[in-house]
């Protein structure tokens, strides 16, 4: 299994290469250009070609692109063409630290809210409390962004004054609560459809029926067997989130005015911020790859079924 | 899982969380030689509604690109930048040249040396004295490539020896136009009479930085940046919070204020302004119907903003068919009825413009005959046109810029008259700005709305010589006449200011006459909302220091 992980763990730098390239090609082919956004009114040509000379974009791609990949490897991501003289890491980590902070308060208020109406859907399986729960969930899932922030602020702000409109102040800071229950709550519903069709589906099985038959008790059969087997879905979820933990929302972001990573994931396309840019896209691949690579470990643990070759 | 590793693991997830309080996160820079920083100024989680009883001035602001006087190409970093540092000359409110740290100036006969006199015992920020070598130094810092500036070429490009510096390419340093006769008095010549060079020197390009300080500090001075203006900077997270308090060593009256909070992190600026967290606030459409009512309680808090000296056209690519027929632009020109799109569309907000250099700047006429909504003299035109038959008119596509799938609705509306009064069809499509720039940039573009021009410093050069000049490269039309560029040229060097703006207006007329752009709208008063116990804060239209006066009565 050492060897497998190894495999997997080696491919990554490999794909990291490739992302990298493509990012690059489409920086210097595609439309737009850094030095026209920022000199705007002021364009001259020989100025904004000097400019150019001067920061190496008028080199050949390939050489470009080498010299990116050397200083990466080093940890040195370059300076920010918009910022000026601020280096790309210490630009983003910070706003990374505060997305991930946020995504996983959220993370936690979705499952902690969707497991247990999941789990009693889907034991309500029959009755009309099934789909009620099913459709309310549903209901908080559908309600964009842009409706429950600025709802949320003025009920909870302004009239009841019982947080502030906006601001962020780390993890135990009352300013998290009304962004993280923005993100967190329609998340739940996610979580209440994967819970209640998983255990569904376990509840259906054959060792349940012969624990039933055993006469083991209604609630251990439940809890004891069915629940921690219908978990196994929510290690995938959790992967996913895990790959966008340093993702920021950028509605939620801006409407709250939290200062994360979100804002500045757009700004710089924008405004063809390059080094921001690659920074970005590089880090969202590796979590990718890295959440992937720690959620199938992770299920060769729990699940039995499961053989790495 | 197993329990041990559950636990585990929520451990690991805990630490994560609580790891370092979030408003000193690895890029606090608290600065200042004597940083006493007040209470109330500490970290971002009181300060909901303390400061309206301490003297702070709390309002939203977007991050600054840079704090380097001769980086800035953008009006936020430029906003931040005048509070922190200085030059040798600003603008009053009234848009005229002021003096600064120069008191007074001499300009010889030929128009070409500008000697000016510095102040009496003025310190930089640090108490370092400020000396006519500093300036000499930042300009020549300003010029050299390796600095990294943007702009150096068109702001201090007219004098004498900075091209030479910026074509070097780092090699030579020193800038033959700039002299230093004694600590107090500096002499600068320019390459000709131009009388708009004063204006320039109101731009953050030509400040003053101490070479001691910069020189000693290296790259890293900017984190602590020392300069002339009113206040110093004290805290600085990037994308979090901005605090400036009063300087010092100021030369002027010190700020009455205490100290500046700037949120730099976002958040709905109404919401937080309803809920006492800023003092001040913009107001958007869609709130200026609910402020704009005696009876609603923010009533009372509005406040007019005066307009930015600005104009919203549509570019025609003179080259390109059918914009090469000055006819069909004049029939384009006469078929729209702007009073109407600026009543209905805008609420009045926009001003339509027909002519280019905005009311209130100076050189403004208004006596400059624009092309009137005029439906029958547009159809004569169209008829008087090469392109009067749609069958042999080319494709007509007008471009605007941003993402969003909507168009403006006066593109729109204006697309609407054409087609309904000259039956000329007009295809809109949609581009992302750096790409839009690009486009316009390189002159590709036929038609092109949702763009505008706006002054960098007060000189009507900025619109007529800048824009219209055949050769300029921000003219994206191709417009060429050569009685406009005799006049422009003329301009230049012409040392009495009122036979100057005479000569503009004259060019200005020609433009107009020509259709080269179809201009659209100037800038109209704003609305803002400002608490009542903020008092001296003064929306200028044109970036000059704005916070000295203020102050919190609480």
């Amino acid at each position: 299994m050492l060897k497998y992980i190894f495999r997997r763990i080696i491919w990554m730098p490999v794909l990291l290469l490739m992302v990298s390239i493509i990012v690059f090609i489409l920086g210097v082919y595609g439309p737009g250009d850094p030095i026209e956004v920022q000199l705007g009114n002021n364009y001259d040509e020989a100025n904004a070609e000097r400019i150019r000379e001067k920061m190496g974009l008028n080199d050949p791609v390939i050489v470009q692109w080498m010299r990116y990949i050397g200083n990466a490897v080093t940890g040195d991501f370059g300076e920010s063409y918009v910022f000026k003289n601020r280096d790309v890491s210490e630009l983003l980590i910070p706003k990374l630290i505060v997305s991930a902070k946020l995504n996983i308060i959220s993370f936690i208020i979705a499952i902690s809210i969707g497991t247990p109406l999941g789990f009693y859907a889907a034991v309500s399986y029959g009755s009309s409390k099934d789909p009620i729960v099913v459709i309310i969930s549903l209901i908080f899932y559908a309600m964009p962004v842009f409706f429950t922030a600025p709802l949320l602020i003025l009920v909870f702000a302004l009239q009841l004054d019982l947080v502030p409109a906006a601001g962020w102040g780390g993890v135990f800071d009352k300013r998290i609560i009304l962004p993280a229950l923005t993100v967190g709550v329609p998340g739940a519903a996610v979580f209440v459809r994967l819970i209640r069709s998983s255990m569904l589906e376990v509840l259906d099985s054959d060792y349940i029926k012969l624990a039933r038959a055993k006469g083991v008790s209604e609630i251990n059969v439940l809890w004891k067997h069915a629940f921690r087997n219908a978990m196994l879905p929510v290690v995938t979820i959790m992967g996913f989130s895990l790959a966008g933990l340093f993702g920021g929302s950028l509605i939620v972001e801006i409407l709250y005015g939290i200062p994360g990573v979100g804002r500045i994931s757009l700004d710089s396309v924008y405004s063809r911020d390059y080094p921001v840019i690659m920074a970005i896209v590089l880090l969202g691949s590796s979590a990718l790859v890295i959440a992937n690579l720690i959620i199938d470990f992770v299920y060769t643990l729990i699940d039995p079924r499961i053989d790495m070759q | 899982m197993s329990k041990i590793k559950l636990f585990s693991l929520s451990l690991i997830v805990f630490a994560f969380i609580s790891c370092g309080g979030d408003t000193t996160e690895t890029n606090t820079k608290t600065v200042g030689k004597n940083s006493n920083v007040a209470p109330a100024l500490e970290g971002n989680k009181s300060s909901e509604s303390s400061a309206a009883k301490d003297n702070i001035f709390r309002l939203n602001f977007s991050d600054p690109p840079t704090f380097d006087p001769a980086l800035v190409t953008d009006t936020t970093s430029a906003s931040i930048i005048v509070e922190i540092f200085s030059g040798l000359v600003t603008l009053n409110k009234e848009l005229e040249i002021i003096p600064d740290l120069a008191k007074s100036w001499d300009i010889s006969d030929d128009g070409k040396t500008y000697t000016f006199n510095l102040r009496d015992d003025i310190k930089f920020s640090n108490g370092d004295k400020v000396t006519a070598g500093d300036f000499k130094w930042s300009i020549e810092r300003a010029a050299n490539p390796d600095t990294g500036s943007m702009n150096a070429e068109v702001y201090l490009g007219d004098i004498v020896g900075v091209t030479e510096v910026i074509d070097a390419g780092g090699s030579l340093t020193e800038v033959k136009g700039l002299s230093v006769i004694d600590d107090e008095t500096l002499e600068i010549t320019i390459d000709e009479p131009k009388t708009y060079f004063l204006a320039k020197l109101t731009y953050p390009t030509a400040f003053v930085l101490s070479e001691k300080y910069v020189t000693e500090q290296g790259e890293n001075w900017i984190d602590q940046p020392v300069g002339t203006g009113p206040f110093v900077m004290t805290e600085y997270q990037i994308g979090q919070t901005l605090k400036l308090k009063p300087n010092d060593n100021y030369w002027g009256d010190k700020a009455k204020v205490d100290g500046i909070i700037m949120n730099l992190a976002g958040g709905v600026s109404m919401a937080m302004y309803e809920n006492d967290e800023v003092d001040i606030t913009g107001v958007g459409l869609a709130d200026l119907e609910r402020v704009k009512d005696p009876n609603d309680p923010l009533n009372k808090d509005l406040v007019n903003v005066p307009p930015q000296f600005s104009l919203n056209y549509i570019g025609f690519n003179v080259n390109m068919p059918p914009f090469d027929d000055v006819n069909f632009r004049k029939a384009l020109s006469h078929a729209v009825d702007k009073e109407i799109i600026a009543d209905k569309i805008y609420s009045g907000l926009t001003k339509p413009a027909f002519s280019i250099i905005p009311p209130g700047f100076p050189g403004y006429s208004p006596n400059i005959e624009g092309l009137n909504f005029n439906e029958e003299l547009a159809k004569e035109y169209l008829s008087k046109s090469k392109y009067a038959d749609p069958a042999t008119r080319p494709r007509i596509i007008v471009t605007i810029p941003g993402t969003g799938g909507s168009p403006g609705l006066d593109t729109e509306v204006i697309s609407d008259m054409w087609k309904e009064t000259l039956g000329v069809e007009v295809e809109i499509q949609q581009v992302e700005w750096a790409t839009y720039l690009q486009d316009m940039n390189r002159k590709r573009l036929q038609l092109w709305a949702g763009s505008g021009w706006q002054a960098d410093y007060a000189d009507p050069q900025d619109f007529i010589d800048v824009l219209f000049y055949s050769k300029s490269d921000v003219n994206h039309g191709n417009y060429s006449n050569s009685e406009v560029d005799d006049l422009i040229l003329e301009a230049r060097t012409e040392i009495d200011n009122n036979r100057r703006f005479l000569l503009y207006n004259q060019a200005e007329q020609m433009i107009v006459d020509d259709a080269a752009i179809f201009p659209l709208w100037f800038d109209t008063d704003g609305y803002a909302l400002v608490k009542p116990w903020v008092r001296g804060y003064e929306f200028t239209p044109i970036i000059v220091p704005k916070f000295k006066d203020v102050e919190i009565n609480s």
